[in-house]
């Protein structure tokens, strides 16, 4: 086990050593580079671009350039952002990632258990008239052309009713005399959302095991009414009663784009449900639970589809990682200056390190999704760990 | 002889597949569906060829027909709601025209009037039966043109595709060692690079056509993601007995591993296949609604018009430049998962109701 998990680890040093390599080789493989506009000012002088080129180190050769790059990013050095300049890209991708989790974090956690949910409810009830209708409108949501579907979104809600605002992330009329700036704010909420979704995990986890369903669904309800109660206090209270205002203003914003992508990003997940929770309820074990007149909803809930989350699990934790690939569509559309539309700028206007440094960002958060994948699968699975220690 | 024993062993195979894919009704609306678009692509070359349609009139990229509407002259009223108008955005309406927006162009006429003219986008009529965009071209033969690139570009991408998973898949499960340990890294590489902003890379060096980003889109899919499940599925058929016996009765490693374990991934690798249409027609709408690619027509590029043009957010007074396109995208990529899902009944013998 230890062998393998030691091997593994130098493999994906090696991947990483080449994704660096080949992402600096496509970027350089753009025409132009970041400071071409500088020889279209007429008002400057010629030799600015090339002033401005030496300064960057742009004049360099190719080689020496990616050799520098990765001495330098072993070292922690990123370099400089070109497009805004004297901030580096950790600090741009710091400002930038938080607003990208806290949308697509809560978008993920309903929408995966929405879709858990309805699959559950698909593959139980086989062959009816709902479960047809059911699926053809998760088919629909699971393929609808997603920029399409979100400005339709957008002008329905946001122009036609006018309930929601037509994308940015705040009013900026509301924050001139502020005390606090956004990402203050920022950080408040996503404290709250963590806090609180801890405590709701933990009402489920506790009320998980009482056996009469009444009395689950009653304690539950106190847990969801005390959690309510407690963040009223929190927002009333000392700063966070100042806070409150902007802070609506941010989650405001935040509910079209959070509704929208939820409708998206449900079906994939019930979809998936649904197939695993079918094969499930061939097994023979289920049928051994009839017999023993177990009731429907028992069967149902506690059998087949606690089996069935397994996969829908690690599909989840691979979806995770496309969250700021993903985030690219979303971000433009809804105008959320989040981390997609960070990459969208670097990329377009080709500044080397910032698109450097979220794509590596990106990429390593891939391979230790992989890597922890891989490693929990050996280990959960006696088959695939017997075949390692062989 | 046994050559025309195979043959009808085959024959009967498919014509069981084929009543066990007859009984999924959501397949068999996918394979409607994906008939239908199919008729579609193929309708507008012979409405061409046959000169049923005019070229100039109909072409989808640079016909032009100036659609005659008669319209009432209005005086829109300065103050909103009136009893006709509801907001700003209803005067005029769709057969009205302003007669300050006249005089604007020195053209004579009084309200009440009816007033000839030409407009582009214009409605459905008997002649155009979704309408021109606003250049006056005929939408209906975009449609009829954007699958064909649909069709193309997705056909060819899956088979790409399905055609390098399933020989990487294969070869990694059955060679093992050094081979599985590079492909998978491999495919680590590919899936850690964001698809999207790739695509922008890539678009930025290379005039990408329909042909490229078939190649491109069936390569990343190829290398990625679906060479890890065929590779497990392989897995799973290389310890059934019948290859031991076929290793044992002395079949060389290249014959075992393509008679007797591809035929076996192979309905895997078919269902994949159908599935990555899907997603090779979603990814070039995008990449056209971004504006990136050096395609004509495409529903994408309907889609990215209309909202350049600023007509998204009228909402459903110009409804037939936003909906068919979207629609279709929807209802193509959509058929063509039903008709996965309709396999995966006939595949996978669990999920059958039976």
């Amino acid at each position: 086990m230890l062998v393998y998990t030691i091997k593994r680890f130098f493999e994906m040093i090696i991947v990483f050593f080449l994704f660096l390599i080949i992402s600096y080789l496509l970027f350089n493989a753009i025409p132009g580079n970041a400071f071409s506009s500088l020889l279209l000012n007429p008002l400057l002088p010629p030799e600015t671009y090339q002033r401005t080129i030496e300064t960057f180190g742009l004049d360099k050769p190719l080689f020496e350039r990616i050799q520098l790059y990765i001495i330098n990013f072993f070292k922690g050095d990123f370099g400089y952002s070109y497009i805004y300049y004297p901030r580096t890209p950790i600090e741009l991708i710091a400002e930038r990632l938080p607003r990208t989790l806290m949308l697509f974090s809560i978008v993920n956690v309903i929408a995966f258990y929405t879709g858990f949910l309805v699959g559950k409810i698909l593959a139980w009830r086989r062959g009816s008239k709902s479960e047809t209708w059911i699926t053809i409108g998760s088919v629909f949501s699971y393929t609808v052309f997603y920029p399409w579907f979100a400005l339709m979104m957008l002008w329905f809600f946001g122009y036609k009713m006018g309930w929601f605002p037509l994308g940015k992330f705040l009013v900026p009329e509301k924050w001139y005399d502020s005390p606090y700036s956004s990402d203050e704010i920022f950080y408040t909420l996503i404290l709250f959302t963590t806090v609180t979704s801890v405590f709701l995990f933990l009402i489920f986890i506790f009320t998980r095991n009482i056996e009469s369903l009444q009395s689950r669904r009653n304690s539950r309800f106190v847990g969801l009414i005390i959690l309510f109660i407690i963040s009223a206090i929190y927002w009333s209270n000392g700063e966070a009663s100042l806070q409150r205002f902007y802070a609506a203003d941010i989650a405001y914003h935040m509910i079209l784009p959070t509704f929208t992508v939820t409708l998206v990003a449900f079906a994939g997940t019930a979809l998936l449900t649904r197939t695993t929770m079918m094969e499930v309820l061939k097994d023979d074990y289920i049928l051994t639970a009839r017999a023993k007149g177990l009731s429907q909803k028992r069967i149902r809930d506690r059998h087949a589809a606690r089996t069935a989350l397994l996969p829908v699990v690690t599909s989840f934790i691979f979806t995770i990682i496309t969250i700021i690939d993903g985030s690219v569509l979303t971000e433009s559309i809804f105008s959320w200056p989040g981390m997609g539309q960070l990459i969208l700028e670097a990329v377009t206007r080709e500044d080397i390190p910032l698109a450097m440094a979220s794509f590596s960002f990106i990429g390593i958060l891939a391979l230790i999704a992989h890597f922890i994948a891989d490693i929990s699968y050996a280990f959960l699975d006696p088959r695939i760990r017997v075949k390692v220690e062989n | 002889m046994e050559n025309n024993n195979q043959d009808r062993d085959i024959k009967a195979t498919l014509k069981k597949n084929w009543i066990l894919f007859k009984q999924s009704k959501l397949g068999m609306t996918g394979l409607g569906i994906v008939i239908f678009f199919g008729f579609l692509a193929v309708l507008q070359p012979i409405l061409f060829l046959t000169n049923v349609w005019d070229e100039g009139v109909y072409h989808p990229v640079v016909g032009y027909d100036a659609e005659k509407v008669a319209r009432t002259i209005v005086e829109c009223p300065d103050q909103y709601p009136t009893k006709d108008y509801q907001t700003r955005e209803d005067c005029p309406k769709v057969d009205e025209v302003n007669i300050r927006y006249l005089k604007a162009f020195n053209i004579d006429g009084d309200v009440g009037d009816i007033y000839e003219s030409n407009v582009q986008p214009a409605p459905p009529s008997r002649k155009h039966i979704l309408g021109t965009d606003s250049l006056g071209r005929d939408i209906f033969s975009q449609i009829m043109e954007g699958c064909q690139v649909a069709f193309v570009l997705g056909l060819i991408s899956a088979i790409i595709g399905v055609g390098i998973s399933t020989l990487l898949g294969t070869a990694a499960a059955f060679y093992g060692g050094a081979l599985d340990t590079y492909l998978m890294r491999q495919s680590d590489l590919v899936l850690m690079l964001p698809s999207l902003p790739f695509l922008f890379i890539i678009s930025a060096f290379a005039e990408l056509q329909v042909w490229h980003l078939a190649v491109v889109l069936g390569t990343l899919g190829g290398l990625g993601g679906s060479v890890i499940t065929i590779k497990s599925q392989a897995l799973q058929v290389k310890v059934k007995p019948f290859v031991d016996s076929a290793r044992i009765t002395g079949g060389t490693r290249r014959r075992i591993m393509f008679s007797h374990i591809l035929p076996n991934v192979a309905p895997l690798a078919l269902l994949y296949m159908v599935f990555s249409v899907t997603g090779a027609i979603a990814s070039e709408s995008v990449l056209s609604f971004l504006g990136l690619l050096n395609i004509d027509m495409s529903w994408g590029i309907m889609i990215y018009l209309a909202q350049t043009e600023g007509f998204i957010f009228t909402g459903l007074k110009y409804w037939w430049l936003i909906l068919p396109a979207g629609l279709s995208v929807t209802l193509l990529a959509g058929g063509f998962y039903l008709v996965g899902r309709g396999l995966d009944d006939v595949f996978n013998p669990r999920l059958r109701r039976r």
